[in-house]
């Protein structure tokens, strides 16, 4: 159980850390669409000034360690979202 | 597949965020209730994992890219209850934290992706079984269509383009993206399995 656990997480550092070397930055599905049959314009946020804006760290020069430092922030923080939901489980017992 | 803000029309995304707070918070209460407590230290793990795995989008055809969303992975690994749940959180942290996925959109994103993506995904192996790799596939395959089709309509809803092209360019881009989402969810799975088999989901309560 303990391997399977640092395996999944172990992938899940792989993915932020070397995944963001090799990621396509084409547009995905809906944004190809969105450009296609002339909306995308439409956006417009209503959040910004976020300093992990769009999965790049502001803190960082580096493409590859704005990239990865936000990916690991994220990483962290649903982790830590799973450990405090599964405590609630528990404690309802 | 995460809308952003200003592409769905107000009264759509407004009815969309008023539905998703009572669905997600019926699948808090249902987790809390029947969750099997061996499987809690896999929240976080998966959660981890699931984010991290959107992340990285890999080409998919004509400048098109595609991601993991990880409705099935999640479904079959923590139940589907909680698989909800996670997969709510980390929209709303892309949302709020990475400015990927509206604000205003945020309703319709989790009814999308984390409803509709999880469940839908969860089906197939429902019916056949987890052992059965064509349903886990097929569930991989089934929870990108299902969110790109609830997307399609909230699009459409919004009036944002002719319903020809853009039903057709929506479906059918996703229809490529879901073989991606089946082929990697059977591997990740797989992966999980022999490793603990226990972690695979095979539709036992909760």
């Amino acid at each position: 159980m303990r391997r399977t656990l640092w395996a999944v997480g172990g992938a899940a550092l792989v993915l932020v850390l070397a995944g963001v070397l090799v990621a396509s930055a084409s547009p995905d599905g809906l944004e190809r669409v969105a450009q296609s049959l002339g909306f995308a314009s439409r956006e417009s946020p209503v959040l910004t000034g976020s300093p992990l804006a769009g999965y790049e760290s502001r803190f960082f020069q580096s493409r590859w360690a704005a990239q990865a430092s936000a990916g690991l922030a994220g990483a962290v923080i649903l982790y830590g979202f799973g450990l405090l939901f599964g405590r609630t489980l528990k404690r309802r017992k | 597949m995460h809308i952003p803000d200003g592409f769905l029309s107000t009264p759509v995304w407004a009815s969309l965020d008023a539905a998703a707070i009572p669905a997600v918070g019926y699948f808090v209460r249902r987790t809390q209730a029947g969750f099997d407590e061996a499987r809690a230290p896999m929240l976080g793990v998966m959660g981890a994992f699931v984010f991290a795995a959107q992340m990285i989008n890999f080409p998919v055809g004509v400048g098109t890219s595609g991601h993991l969303v990880g409705g099935a992975l999640l479904a079959l690994t923590l139940g589907p209850y909680a698989a909800t749940v996670v997969m709510t959180a980390i929209l709303v942290v892309q949302a709020f934290v990475f400015q990927d996925g509206g604000v205003t959109a945020l309703g319709a994103n989790v009814l999308n992706m984390a409803v509709a993506g999880v469940w839908l995904g969860y089906l197939p192996v429902k019916i056949a079984g987890s052992r059965s790799r064509v349903a886990v596939f097929l569930g991989g395959w089934l929870s990108v269509m299902a969110g790109a089709l609830l997307a399609t309509l909230e699009l459409s809803l919004s009036r944002v383009a002719p319903n020809g092209p853009l039903f057709a360019l929506m479906l059918g881009i996703h229809a490529v993206t879901g073989l991606a989402e089946g082929a990697i969810t059977v591997a990740a799975l797989g992966a999980i399995s022999r490793l603990s088999p226990k972690f695979v989901f095979h539709g036992e309560a909760g």
